[in-house]
C-alpha cells in the first residue's frame, strides 16, 4: 500500500500536533502519525507551562486540561532554605498552569484534525528513504507495513528521535546533554503552599534539579532530572531518596511512575535537510535551564507548519527553502536557549554550600519583577562566582 | 517502560522504541553501554 501526502508529521506530541495544525491551516495536505494507541499517554512530563507561553500561542486555557493555576514559585537550597517568588512578580518559564498532559496532547491533536490533518494512531515510523524529489517513510500499524510518499516529512518524534538520522542529520545526544528523569504522580502530598511549584537544587539531583508540581490540593508530580555523567545512581534511586527525605512526601503514595529523557543541551545546529524538518524534543528545543519544552515545541511547530505549507505552495522542498524554519527557530528560541545554557552550566558548578549561602543572601532582597534575566542579575549581586561566569551575559 | 531515553543517545541508532517493546539491533552493537548509563530505571544490562 502507498499513501501520498504533502506533509507527513511523525509524532503527535505538542510539536507534531502544532506542526500539523499550522501546515493544514495554511493549505497543505497533512498526515500525522503516532506509535501510541492513546496520544499523550503515558506522560513524560511534570506538566508545567507558563501563562505567557500559551498566550503567545493563542491557546485559551481550558478546564478540561488545566489541573491547577499557580500563584508562586519556591526555590529551595540543599539546607531547606526557600526563596519564595509570587505570581505577580514572577515571569519564570513553566510557572503558570499545571496541565493534564494526557488530555492536553489529545486536545492539541484534535485541533490539528479540525484544521484538516489526518491522524493515524498506533502507527510506527520505521525508516525514511529519499527517491527523486520525495521522501518515502516506512510505517507499521497493527503488524502491517506500508509506505507514505511525502513532499515533506517532519520529525516530531520526541527524545527518542531517529528520523533525522536516517537522512544524515546529527541528532544523537551525548549523556551530558540528556537529563535522565523519574517522577511519581503522588497523593497525600503536603506542600507548604499547594498553589506554588517547588524546585530543589544541589546534590539531591546531580546535574539537574528535583521538583514538586501541585496538580490538586494533595496531588502533585514529584520528580527529578539528573545527568548520569554526574552520579552513579539511577534517576529512580535518586527519586526514592528524595521522596523518603522530603517533608512534603512523608505520607504520600504514588499513583503513577513516569520516566523519560529531557534533551537539555541546547537546540541542535541543523534542523533541516532537503524535504525534512526536525521539531520539538527531536530538535532539542527544550529550555536547557528549566527542562521545559512544551511551549518551545509548539512555537517551533507553528513555524514548521507555516514553512512547510509555503514550500508545498511553491513546489520547492529544498533545504534552502526550509531553512526559513531554522532561521525563525534560531531567532525566537535558540538565542534565549544559548544564554540559559550558560546559566545552567553556572548553577551546576555550585556546591551545596554555595547554593545555601546564595539562598540566605536572597532572603534580604526585595524583588520587584522577576524573570530569568532579572533573577540572574540578583544572583550576580550576591555571588562573586556568578559575576565571573555570567557577568558578560547581562 | 519504553521512555526512549536509550534510543536518543545510542550513537549507532540501533534501538527502535515501539509502543510496548524495544527492538535492539544487537548484531551492530559495539557495547559502548551509553544506553545502560542513561536509563532512568536501570532496565538495561550488559550481557555476560
Ligand atoms: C520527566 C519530565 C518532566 C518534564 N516536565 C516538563 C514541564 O513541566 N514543562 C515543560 O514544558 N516540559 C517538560 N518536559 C519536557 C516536555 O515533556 C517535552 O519537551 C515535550 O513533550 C516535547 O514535545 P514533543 O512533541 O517534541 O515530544 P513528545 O511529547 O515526546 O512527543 C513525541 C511523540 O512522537 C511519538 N513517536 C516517537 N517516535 C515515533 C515513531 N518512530 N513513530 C511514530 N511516533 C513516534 C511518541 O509516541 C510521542 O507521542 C519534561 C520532560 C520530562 C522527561
Ligand atoms: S530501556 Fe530504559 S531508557 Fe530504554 S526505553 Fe526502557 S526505560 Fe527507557
Amino acid at each position: 500500500m502507498l499513501i501520498e501526502t504533502d506533509v507527513l508529521v511523525i509524532g503527535a506530541g505538542p510539536a507534531g500536533s502544532s506542526t500539523a495544525k499550522h501546515a493544514a491551516l495554511n493549505g497543505a495536505d497533512v498526515i500525522v502519525i503516532d506509535k501510541k494507541s492513546e496520544i499523550g499517554a503515558p506522560k513524560r512530563c511534570a506538566e508545567g507551562v507558563s501563562k505567557e507561553g500559551l498566550k503567545k500561542l493563542k491557546i485559551e486555557p481550558s478546564t478540561r486540561w488545566v489541573t491547577r493555576e499557580l500563584s508562586g514559585v519556591r526555590l529551595i537550597a540543599p539546607n531547606g532554605t526557600g526563596v519564595w517568588l509570587n505570581e505577580e512578580k514572577v515571569k519564570l518559564p513553566e510557572a503558570g498552569y499545571i496541565l493534564e498532559r494526557k488530555v492536553f496532547d489529545k486536545h492539541m491533536a484534535m485541533d490539528a484534525a479540525r484544521a484538516g490533518a489526518k491522524i493515524m494512531v498506533k502507527t510506527l515510523a520505521k525508516g525514511i528513504r529519499r527517491e527523486g524529489d520525495y521522501l518515502f517513510a516506512t510505517l507499521e500499524t497493527m503488524g502491517e507495513e506500508f509506505e507514505v510518499k511525502a513532499k515533506i516529512v517532519v520529525g516530531a518524534d520526541g527524545p527518542e528521535s531517529r528520523m533525522g538520522r536516517f537522512l544524515g542529520l546529527k541528532t544523537t545526544l551525548k549523556p551530558k546533554n540528556m537529563e535522565s528523569c523519574a517522577q511519581f504522580e503522588m497523593v497525600n502530598v503536603k506542600m507548604e503552599d499547594p498553589d506554588s511549584i517547588e524546585f530543589y537544587f544541589g546534590s539531591v539531583a546531580p546535574g539537574g534539579y528535583a521538583w514538586i508540581f501541585p496538580k490538586g490540593d494533595d496531588i502533585a508530580n514529584v520528580g527529578l532530572g539528573i545527568l548520569t555523567t554526574e552520579t552513579d545512581k539511577s534517576a529512580y534511586d535518586h527519586l526514592l531518596e528524595f521522596v523518603k527525605n522530603n517533608p512534603s512526601t512523608q505520607n504520600a503514595q504514588p499513583v503513577e511512575l513516569n520516566i523519560g529523557g529531557d534533551p537539555v543541551g541546547g537546540m541542535l545546529k541543523e534542523l533541516v535537510t532537503d524535504n525534512f524538518m526536525l521539531v520539538g524534543d527531536a530538535a532539542s528545543q527544550v529550555n536547557p535551564l528549566t527542562g521545559g519544552g512544551i511551549i518551545a515545541a509548539m512555537e517551533a511547530g507553528v513555524y514548521a507548519g507555516e514553512v512547510a505549507a509555503a514550500a508545498v505552495k511553491d513546489g520547492d522542498y529544498s533545504a534552502k527553502k526550509l531553512s526559513k524554519y531554522q532561521e525563525r527557530c534560531e531567532e525566537n528560541i535558540g538565542v534565549k536557549f544559548k544564554r540559559d545554557l550558560k546559566v545552567k552550566d553556572y548553577l551546576q558548578s555550585l556546591s551545596d554550600e554555595e547554593l545555601n549561602s546564595i539562598a540566605d543572601a536572597f532572603q534580604d532582597i526585595e524583588l520587584d519583577t522577576i524573570n530569568t534575566a532579572e533573577l540572574i542579575k540578583q544572583l550576580i549581586k550576591v555571588s562573586p562566582k556568578a559575576l565571573l561566569k555570567l557577568g558578560k551575559l547581562f | 517502560m519504553y521512555c526512549g531515553e536509550c534510543a536518543g543517545v545510542c550513537p549507532r541508532s540501533l534501538i527502535e522504541v515501539r509502543e510496548n517493546s524495544l527492538k535492539f539491533d544487537k548484531k551492530n552493537c559495539k557495547e559502548c553501554t551509553i544506553c545502560i548509563q542513561v536509563c532512568p530505571v536501570q532496565a538495561l544490562a550488559k550481557e555476560e
